[in-house]
């Protein structure tokens, strides 16, 4: 009879807890969070980006003026990788590789990979507006990246129109 | 060379490929299996052996794959939240991910609010998660007990304290009540059906069409003299081209 191994080795690395990761950003005095709700178009819009349902129908996001900021979590290969992410006015401003817990694929978390986001803008069609350029040996890990950041940048850019919407 | 000499070398090659084929005959079977799966486990991603479970009784009989017998179960509303391994159930429905610990449940303005040691789990009634808490969040560590105090309002009991979230969920906050009139989530059994419906559910999610593929492939399906098996095979294979090449160069000549 074989026996059943389980060789699954949780490598988790905290490059940095997402607490120090908000207050970071928001010079040591992080607003308190908020939900954004991810019903009807912004469900559909998550399952085709990610190709499967956001694993929550809410999601927290801090945001003083036009800057929010954002813990996103997808999975590379196996398991997730948690990404923060921050956006100014529509424009990403910083994302970084905040838990790794992937047996491949770390580099993603290097400023030569996470720099090509910076300023990186949604165009008409809610894809990001530049290509970027893949790491070999970790594309599943830039693809999450990639996807996180766009559905960063859609969930903040649905905010604003809110901002925008006429009272009723 | 002499008539009685070339005689004595024919025999000798006719008999060295009868060996031949016995020894290809042999080996034909671990051929077959080690192509065929070898083939399949160069797409496990295009066939999805690696999310897909097996459901046959006999092969997870084979594993010694049993579900729990032991469950922890809490009826919420007229709903069942039971735990199975590391697996959480809303009736019969798998909630996605994987979780110990329950500590209760119970049901709040039509959300299944699930409590687990440093995890909090809200559930819409179809079973879609609406958000973990974790301690990042505010949840209180070490939660011990959930239930619904008698302003209807969620409290979670920890080792030290009682807390209470506000409307969303979003901030936590020591409460201070008569805690004599919570009515705090106890475990309940399940009926039967319900138990066998799960435990036939949960064996079905155990083991991954890949990994039987991987067991078939180096034999250690067969047991544990499986892969002794296939390590015969392969020698048997290599004396087979060994053989074959040297009968091809002997016809030659």
């Amino acid at each position: 009879m074989p026996a059943l191994a389980c060789t699954a080795l949780l490598a988790e690395t905290v490059y940095q807890q997402p607490d120090d990761f908000l207050n970071e950003t928001f010079s040591g005095k992080a607003p308190e969070p908020a939900v954004i709700w991810l019903s009807g178009e912004r469900k559909e819009f998550a399952r085709q980006l990610l190709g499967h349902r956001y694993p929550s129908l809410r999601v927290r996001y801090w945001r003083r003026n036009q800057r929010s900021a954002w813990v996103l979590e997808e999975i590379g290969k196996d398991l997730p990788i948690t990404i923060g992410l921050v956006i100014n006015d529509g424009l990403l401003e910083q994302i970084k590789v905040l838990v790794f817990r992937e047996s491949r694929g770390w580099e993603i978390r290097h400023p030569f990979f996470t720099d090509q986001f910076r300023g990186a803008r949604l165009d008409e069609d809610n894809a990001l507006d530049r290509g970027i350029d893949g790491i070999s040996g970790a594309t599943l890990s830039v693809r999450a990246m990639g996807k996180m950041a766009t559905l960063a940048l859609f969930l903040d850019a649905e905010l604003r129109k809110q901002d925008v919407a006429p009272s009723p | 060379m002499s008539r009685h000499h070339r005689r004595k070398q024919r025999l000798k090659l006719s008999s060295f490929y009868v060996w031949h084929r016995y020894m290809g005959v042999s080996a034909a079977v671990f051929v077959l299996i080690v192509a065929v799966t070898g083939l399949l486990l160069n797409h496990t991603e295009d066939f999805q052996f690696d999310s897909d479970h097996i459901k046959s009784d006999w092969v997870l009989d084979w594993y010694g794959i049993r579900a729990p017998d032991s469950m922890q179960s809490f009826l919420a509303g007229d709903r069942h939240l039971t735990l199975m391994g590391e697996h959480l159930y809303l009736n019969r429905r798998e909630i996605e991910g994987s979780y110990r610990q329950l500590l209760g449940a119970v049901l709040f303005n039509d959300t299944f609010i699930v409590a687990m040691s440093h995890t909090v789990l809200l559930l819409t009634p179809r079973g879609e998660i609406i958000e973990q808490l974790q301690d990042k969040d505010g949840v209180p560590a070490s939660i011990e007990q959930i239930g619904i105090d008698a302003d209807g309002a969620v409290i979670v009991r920890t080792s030290h304290d009682y807390y209470q979230p506000d409307a969303d969920f979003i901030h936590w906050k020591k409460a201070d009540k008569d805690f004599t009139r919570v009515r705090w989530a106890t475990p309940s059994l399940l009926e039967p059906r319900l138990k066998n419906a799960l435990q036939r559910h949960y064996r079905g999610e155990v083991l991954p069409v890949e990994r039987v593929i991987l067991d078939l492939h180096s034999g250690r399906f067969f047991g544990r003299l499986g892969p002794w098996l296939f390590d015969a095979a392969a020698v048997l294979l290599i004396l087979l081209s060994l053989s074959g090449g040297w009968i091809w160069l002997k016809r030659r000549r």
